[in-house]
């Protein structure tokens, strides 16, 4: 061990990063967006890279609806700081996707702090449509996020395809999210590959529904090391928070049949 | 111009047929196939129209008879009308065969009348077609020029000495008031035009008298164009046809900035661009592509087309090349200048250009934005609109203080049935249910919420839903709904007497996925 040993490693790192055209941190500075949560933020080394792209899939079919909330609360944590015009989300679906688990629903969103009125959705006919679609989208300069979705897992975004995307994503100095509608097995050039799960909330004060939780686990990330977190989005304060694991023991201790709550 | 042999040449290029052999079209009239178009063959053979086939082929066995196809022949007088557009963008139909060039102010760019007509012979000659065209100042008296005479130039003010040897039937009249004519001995239309109007109008209507009127141009007669002009033109043509598509590419965008230089002096922009390619055979494609906003970018206009012709392109066989290409602005609109360079307008143009590309690649109907409605049925409360043409929408804006959002991220198209639902009480939430061949258990659930059918819109299934939000042990958050449904159930009793039984049925659906 020489005391040398961690510069070198850093010059070493940088060397790569220049080589791959990786921006590092240095070079983005303050652009990489905080997701708010210490843990994940020192992960990401200070946050999400924007100008990249990201891979996002539900761990189960049913955690879908999680997927899309955890990549809706992404693009809502990015579009709080827009460029100036740079405010409309381009969400492409191809139209097997939306056959097979729905279509986004506006006031879900709306309500989910990614407004409406900022969404424009296209349905493709192909997977590889999707490809190009989310390239021109990305290169284009003129939206705040780009998120493709593909059926089961998305076998066209191989490493070719999301390398060209992520290409796209730094000309264009969009954030992309790929989501897939299962985990993929492909290697891919995504800055990060998330797998999202649905987690059981807290309760709120009357026994109802609690702030949306994730079961957030990071299998990929180019700067730094893997992960696996719980998270409750707060989507009236637009912001992530920690989901204690004492919220985790009172859900095993709460009564088998929770007493029902008629709200409505 | 008439397109005197249009049935019979359209069989004849298709066929290996030599032209020389008698042919003849056949159709039922009344009961009987009668000869409606012949070719020039069979007419030397003394045929007539209206012959029946019986009597033709009694006359010359060795006839080559085909059915009448009023359909293909109206498609090629619609391509030939479409070719035509190289000549002038005022072309009507003049069915059923004849065409309608309006070339006031276009022959001078052909050399002249003369050379314009001989032009348009040669080139319809070329593609198997015989045309006869009559070239005068009123409609009535072309049309009747090229009917009825031998086709030609009437001068200026030559219209009465030039119909006046030709039958009444060429001034357009139903061919029956023609036969009156005729049999009173008004043989020609000199005759008519020497004669009292009051009673030709009296006996003979005043239609006859209007179509003298226009066919002499005392009355003003206009054309109806096929397509609309558009306001903007741009157009190459090609001693040596192209087909490669980067040269058509690069011509369109030649075309593009001819255009835009024209449409900026006059301050207004395209939203609907036409690119049309001539091919050298005579078949026209014509490329369309829309613009969000108005248009007035060289480039811009290139990378639509650019996208049209990756989805259409395949459709366009150049075959032997393209010998003309026009680039025409069919809407145009005022744009204002716009300082470029300073970011917020600049992304919002470059929004519209990336919204046209992706509409040119994809259809338009596919870019979509969200628009709210005012409808508590949950899947009409939000439209889908064609991103170029959607209002700016508010959100969904209902108060509400849950820490969960009270409406699913995603929505199926149609509700799926959730089966094996066990709830603890009647009217309450599910404990259990299953879903895509998989069970689940109910952590929390919240509800019901009530959403009664809008009877005032008359809904084809008034039944109310009740709406639950559920957290299943898992953590997955759904939107689920149960409506009741009375089912009438025929039972037979044991003594063979029928009755009917009313039982209601309870269904849940699973109408979304919550975040």
């Amino acid at each position: 061990m020489t005391a040398g040993k961690p510069a070198t490693l850093r010059r070493l790192r940088q060397e790569v990063a220049r080589i791959e055209g990786v921006p590092t941190a240095l070079e983005t500075g303050d652009r990489v967006r905080p997701l708010g949560v210490a843990a994940i933020d020192a992960v990401l080394q200070g946050g999400l890279m924007p100008a990249a792209l990201h891979e996002i899939a539900p761990q189960r079919m049913p955690d879908l609806g999680a997927a899309c909330g955890f990549a809706a609360a992404m693009v809502a944590l990015f579009a709080a700081r827009p460029e100036p015009g740079r405010r409309e989300v381009l969400w492409v679906q191809t139209d097997f996707a939306a056959l097979e688990s729905g279509r986004p629903y506006g006031p879900g969103y709306d309500l989910f702090g990614l407004p409406t009125r900022r969404l424009l959705l296209l349905s493709v006919p192909r997977p590889v449509d999707l490809l190009w679609a989310m390239e021109e989208a990305l290169r284009s300069r003129a939206l705040a996020a780009v998120i493709g979705e593909l059926p089961q897992d998305g076998a066209i975004a191989d490493l070719t395809a999301t390398r060209r995307l992520t290409l796209a994503a730094r000309e264009g100095d969009s954030l992309g999210l790929l989501l897939r509608h299962q985990p993929s097995p492909l290697t891919s050039s995504a800055e990060t590959r998330w797998q999202v799960a649905a987690a059981p909330s807290r309760p709120d004060r009357f026994g109802g529904l609690g702030r949306t939780a994730f079961a957030l686990s990071l299998t990929k990330n180019r700067r730094g090391p893997t992960g696996r977190w719980r998270v409750a989005w707060d989507h009236h304060e637009c912001a992530f928070s920690t989901l204690s694991l004492g919220v985790v023991a009172a859900a095993v201790d709460r009564p088998d049949r929770t007493p029902l709550v008629r709200a409505g | 111009m008439w397109l005197r042999r249009l049935s019979t040449d359209r069989i004849e290029r298709r066929s290996s047929v030599p032209g020389d052999a008698p042919l003849i079209v056949v159709e039922p009239v009344k009961g009987a196939l009668r000869i409606a178009a012949l070719n020039d063959a069979a007419a030397a053979l003394g045929l007539t129209p209206g012959l029946s086939l019986a009597d033709a082929r009694a006359r010359y066995a060795a006839l080559q008879v085909a059915q009448a196809e009023p359909e293909a022949d109206r498609a090629l007088l619609a391509a030939v009308a479409d070719w035509c557009d190289r000549y002038t963008p005022l072309v009507g139909v003049d069915a059923p065969d004849g065409l309608l060039l309006d070339i006031t102010g276009c022959a001078h760019l052909f050399g002249g009348e003369r050379a314009m007509a001989r032009d348009m012979m040669l080139r319809l000659a070329r593609q198997g077609l015989q045309a006869r065209i009559g070239i005068a100042g009123t409609v009535g008296c072309a049309s009747a020029v090229a009917r009825y005479s031998r086709g030609g130039i009437v001068p200026s003010g030559g219209e009465t000495a030039a119909l006046a040897p030709l039958p009444p039937l060429a001034l357009r009249i139903e061919p029956e008031i023609a036969r009156l004519l005729a049999q009173t001995g008004l043989r020609c239309i000199a005759d008519l035009t020497t004669r009292p109007r009051a009673p030709l109008a009296a006996r003979y209507g005043q239609w006859l008298l209007r179509r003298l009127d226009q066919a002499l141009g005392v009355e003003e007669e206009s054309t109806a164009p096929r397509l609309p002009v558009p306001p903007y033109v741009a157009e190459r043509r090609f001693p040596d046809p192209i087909g490669r598509e980067d040269d058509v590419l690069g011509t369109v965008a030649q075309l593009a900035e001819e255009l835009c230089l024209v449409m900026e002096r006059r301050g207004e922009g395209a939203r609907h661009i036409q690119t049309a390619l001539f091919r050298a055979d005579g078949k026209v494609y014509r490329i369309e592509a829309g613009a969000g906003q108005p248009l007035r970018d060289p480039q811009r206009i290139r990378r639509l087309f650019l996208e049209r012709f990756a989805v259409v392109g395949d459709a366009c066989d150049p075959g032997f090349g393209y010998d003309m290409i026009r680039l025409s602005t069919l809407v145009a609109e005022r744009m204002e200048p716009v300082q470029s360079g300073l970011g917020a307008a600049d992304a919002q143009a470059e929004l519209a250009h990336l919204i046209d590309r992706l509409g040119a690649r994809f259809g338009r109907q596919r870019v979509a934005r969200l628009v709210m409605r005012d409808t508590h049925i949950p899947e009409h409360a939000v439209a889908m609109m064609p991103a170029h043409q959607a209002p700016p929408s508010p959100s969904w804006n209902d108060e509400q203080d849950s820490l969960a959002p009270i409406r699913p991220a995603r929505m199926f198209a149609t509700p799926e049935r959730i089966d094996g639902v066990i709830n603890e009480v009647p009217d309450g939430a599910p404990v259990r249910f299953t879903w895509r061949n998989a069970s689940y258990h109910v952590a929390i659930a919240e509800g019901p919420e009530r959403i009664s059918p809008e009877w005032w819109r008359g809904e084809s299934n008034p039944r109310p839903r009740d709406y639950f939000r559920i957290e299943v042990e898992e953590g997955f958050r759904a939107w689920i709904f149960r409506q009741d449904a009375v089912c009438r159930i025929k039972q037979i009793e044991d003594d063979g007497t029928e009755r009917d039984i009313l039982e209601p049925r309870t269904s849940w659906f699973l109408h979304g996925l919550m975040a």
